[in-house]
């Protein structure tokens, strides 16, 4: 067994297996934690309840229209929809190159793959010079957001150029790099989908509860 | 004096022997008592994205600080989460920011952020991505500073006297049914009917109605226009004469403990009274913390209905029990969202829908609803006099909101938010004023005479103290107020005299023995408390008296600690002339009475 098929096969699978570990203790450890209960009866209009709520909180990512932040500004939404594309892309391509190697030999498939991967890479150089030059970003930063920006931007570099599945020392580092990925994200705030339904179930479960969720606007009238 | 340097020396050594002080020690232990699902979820899920950033009217109105962003000042406190409570911070905190607090400085440090930079309005929260309720976790930390005595002098002393007066602006409850009485009085002359009245205590009524103490203080013009509209809706209701105060300092200072107990005294008032619905006067923090916190803190399963006054309002009006005319306000109007009423309780459409019903012009303000931007009041801002510099400057953002509207009016459903909005108008010279809707529907009610005239037994009528020939001594080191306030008596008949210091008004108050003395608490040279303590104890003066107003509410423990006969009277500033008008003169009867 050459040390590429080890890479390609072992190495992910204990990986994997170990972000699935930490990712367990991760969720006992948020669940050892009490919900906060609810004793207030409901308030707002009748047709706000809190399944709506919690439904519209999760759906919000995708409505770029219902936040201020998302509307104003839908460069950064964009960039933030083509990155995560890319990330998925990158990590099916994880499992496409040792179990389903046949389906990258169809070409459109793998154009498709290297453009929204590439263009991932070009949004993570993006998000790093952003985080760099922009003085609020800067306060906010840590090690940590740099690093994992930086990871995954390199990642996807290494990922854009191994989707032709040809072999060789870049298609190794991409999957050297897709495991230290996969045992690093657990401690990293590249787990955070793993939070992301709870918050975002939480929230949305009080503000649909009070009403609030689903979000009305009421634009003003055009001049 | 400190050095920087040592400063920063004996912090590092502290950390490196793990040592606290005792107050550090006591709010990292009470933290993890403090985490749920929820806030644990929103501390670990920032991915400083940076999109909450100008989603902050202080980050709006303060270009280039970055400290006023959201996901800075949340990571103040989340710190704290990660250098003790999550993995990658205990291990590597570096590479996660972790930092723990060790002085009583960090945790002043703290207090800055969380109770002068933030006023828990929620805004950033509906703007998260990820879901992360900065505000809740917020108002958790202020609890913690609080829990060890670290907080603005202002909450110290309002949430004092909520716990011990049973109301945040320490009214006492004989004053409390007083006031109602006199309303009371005056509505069934205004009527000429001895049932229009303001029922105190009365037993199985519909509903049970609490107020705002600010009303009974500076505004009983808006629980007697409530009076009138319930009045006319022929209503069975009543004010409870103990748990009348709707309004919570706990959803303020994050003191659970405190907010289980005020909104458990008003839940106990509508029980004994066997009330079928409570009633709460327009105030936005009162009904999130009586509506919807307060069971949750009381931990109390509510067994009757809870209602805003503006929902009763808009169902009377509907139902036809009451009529109005809108032609009777003839002004051009906006509204303004309440953060805790409508971010937090989903109150939007039925405010807008009373007021459409009770006026013609109405013009909607931009951004509105969820996306409004607070009134920068709230939160408790009003009560930390320390940090009105930087509320103003952040009211900016209001101010123009406000202006573009081009109304004359500004109409809200909450009484933080009209003085809030009031400072903000005075403060940028805006064309406008704060009402509330209570007082459009009373103003336009087509009024039902109902025939049953007052019997022609002759009623002692207690006409209001006139200020004609009364000599007050006016005392303020601004030279602005000063002459505010002696336009406001003078036009009201009094003879004023004027002192800029407290040694200026001692020597007027021995010289001409004025019937009242106003007193500024904060001036140059002798201070207020000073100058009221020596008044107080020379014979020739002690018993003139003396009514404070202040621009700083933490004072009135200080004055209220000497060991002198306390003030007559005490006004917060700002102050309109009607609420200047009405405590002079109570401050009056008073004296008169005794």
């Amino acid at each position: 067994m050459d040390f590429q098929h080890f890479a390609e096969h072992r190495l992910q699978e204990i990986a994997l297996l170990i972000m699935a570990i930490v990712y367990i203790l991760r969720l006992r450890w948020l669940l050892k934690f009490k919900a906060g209960k609810e004793r207030q009866p409901k308030t707002g209009l009748p047709g706000t309840t809190m399944k709506k709520g919690i439904l519209y909180s999760w759906a919000n990512i995708f409505m770029p229209w219902a936040m201020e932040s998302t509307r104003a500004r839908f460069f950064i939404y964009l960039q933030f929809a083509f990155f995560h594309v890319g990330v998925t892309l990158a990590i099916l391509l994880s499992f496409l190159i040792p179990y389903a190697p046949g389906l990258l030999e169809i070409s459109v498939l793998v154009i498709a793959f290297q453009i929204f991967i590439g263009l991932a890479c070009v949004i993570g150089i993006l998000r790093i010079l952003r985080r760099i030059s922009n003085k609020y970003m800067r306060a906010i930063s840590t090690p940590d957001d740099y690093f994992s920006l930086i990871l995954l931007t390199v990642w996807f570099f290494f990922a854009t150029l191994s989707v032709p599945n040809n072999g060789g020392t870049i298609q190794l580092i991409y999957f050297l790099l897709t495991a230290f990925f996969l045992i690093y994200v657990p401690f990293s705030k590249i787990s955070h989908y793993l939070y992301y339904p709870f918050t975002r179930y939480y929230f949305g479960k009080t503000m649909g509860y009070r009403g609030t969720y689903p979000l009305k606007h009421i634009t003003p009238p055009q001049s | 004096m400190i050095y920087p340097g040592l400063q920063d020396r004996m912090v590092k050594n502290m950390a490196k022997n793990n040592e606290r002080s005792h107050k550090a020690q006591v709010v990292l232990e009470r933290f993890e008592k403090k985490l749920n699902r929820q806030i644990v979820g929103s501390l670990v899920a920032c991915v400083h994205c940076g999109n909450c950033t100008d989603c902050c009217h202080y980050v709006l109105a303060n270009p280039g600080d970055t400290t006023f962003a959201p996901a800075y000042k949340a990571d103040q406190i989340r710190k704290i989460f990660k250098r003790h409570f999550d993995w990658t911070g205990r291990v590597l905190p570096w590479w996660v920011k972790a930092k723990s607090v060790y002085t009583d400085e960090d945790l002043e440090n703290l207090k800055d952020i969380v109770f002068g930079k933030c006023t828990n309005c929620r805004r950033c929260s509906i703007n998260c991505p990820m879901g992360v309720d900065y505000a809740t976790f917020n108002r958790m930390a202020r609890g913690l500073l609080v829990s060890v005595g670290i907080m603005p002098e202002g909450v110290a002393v309002v949430s004092k006297d909520q716990w011990e007066i049973g109301n945040q602006m320490g009214v006492l409850k004989e004053d409390y049914i007083e006031t109602l009485e006199w309303l009371s009085e005056e509505l069934e002359m205004e009527m000429n009917d001895p049932e229009a009245v303001i029922p105190i205590d009365k037993e199985d009524v519909d509903i049970v109605y609490t107020i705002n103490p600010r009303e009974i203080k500076y505004d009983p013009r808006t629980i007697s226009d409530a009076a009138r509209i319930f009045y006319q809706a022929r209503e069975s209701w009543t004010m409870p004469s103990d748990g009348w105060d709707m309004t919570n300092f706990g959803l303020f200072s994050g003191d659970d403990d405190l907010g289980g107990a005020v909104a458990g005294r008003v839940y106990e008032a509508t029980r004994k009274l066997r009330g079928k619905k409570l009633v709460m006067s327009e105030c936005g923090h009162g009904y999130r913390s009586t509506r919807c916190e307060g069971p949750n803190w009381a931990k109390d399963d509510i067994d009757f209905e809870m209602e805003s006054s503006v929902i009763t309002m808009l169902d009377y009006v509907k139902s036809g029990r009451i009529k109005i005319d809108k032609s009777k306000n003839d002004s051009s109007y906006t509204f303004h969202d309440s953060c805790n009423n409508a971010r937090s309780c989903g109150l939007f459409d039925e405010p807008r829908e009373l007021l459409q019903l009770a006026v013609d012009d109405f013009r909607e303000m931009y951004p509105n609803r969820a996306e409004n931007y607070c009134c920068t009041g709230g939160g408790g801002a009003m009560s930390m006099s320390e940090y009105s510099a930087r509320r103003l400057k952040s009211a900016k953002v209001k101010a123009d909101q406000l202006k573009a509207t081009g109304a004359k009016y500004v109409v809200t459903s909450c009484h933080n938010c009209v003085d809030g909005l009031t400072d903000v108008i005075k403060h940028y010279k805006l064309d406008m004023q704060v009402t509330q809707l209570v007082n459009l529907v009373a103003n336009a009610l087509v009024e039902e005479r109902r025939g049953i005239p007052v019997p022609e037994i002759p009623v002692e009528v207690k006409p209001a103290v006139s200020l004609s020939g009364k000599k007050i001594l006016v005392t303020d080191d601004e030279p602005d107020f000063l002459t505010f306030l002696t336009a406001v008596l003078e036009d009201n008949g009094a003879s004023v005299l004027t002192a800029s210091n407290g040694d200026e008004a001692i020597r007027l108050a021995l010289a001409e023995k004025p019937d009242l003395i106003t007193l500024d608490l904060s001036m140059p040279g002798k201070s207020g408390i000073e100058t009221f303590e020596i008044l107080r104890k020379d014979d020739d003066t002690t018993s003139i008296p003396v009514c404070i107003i202040t621009g700083k509410p933490e004072m009135r423990r200080l004055i209220y600690e000497r060991a002198v006969i306390p003030p007559e009277g005490y006004v917060d500033k700002p102050v309109d002339e009607e609420g200047i008008l009405v405590n002079v003169r109570k401050t009056l009867e008073l004296v008169h009475k005794k």
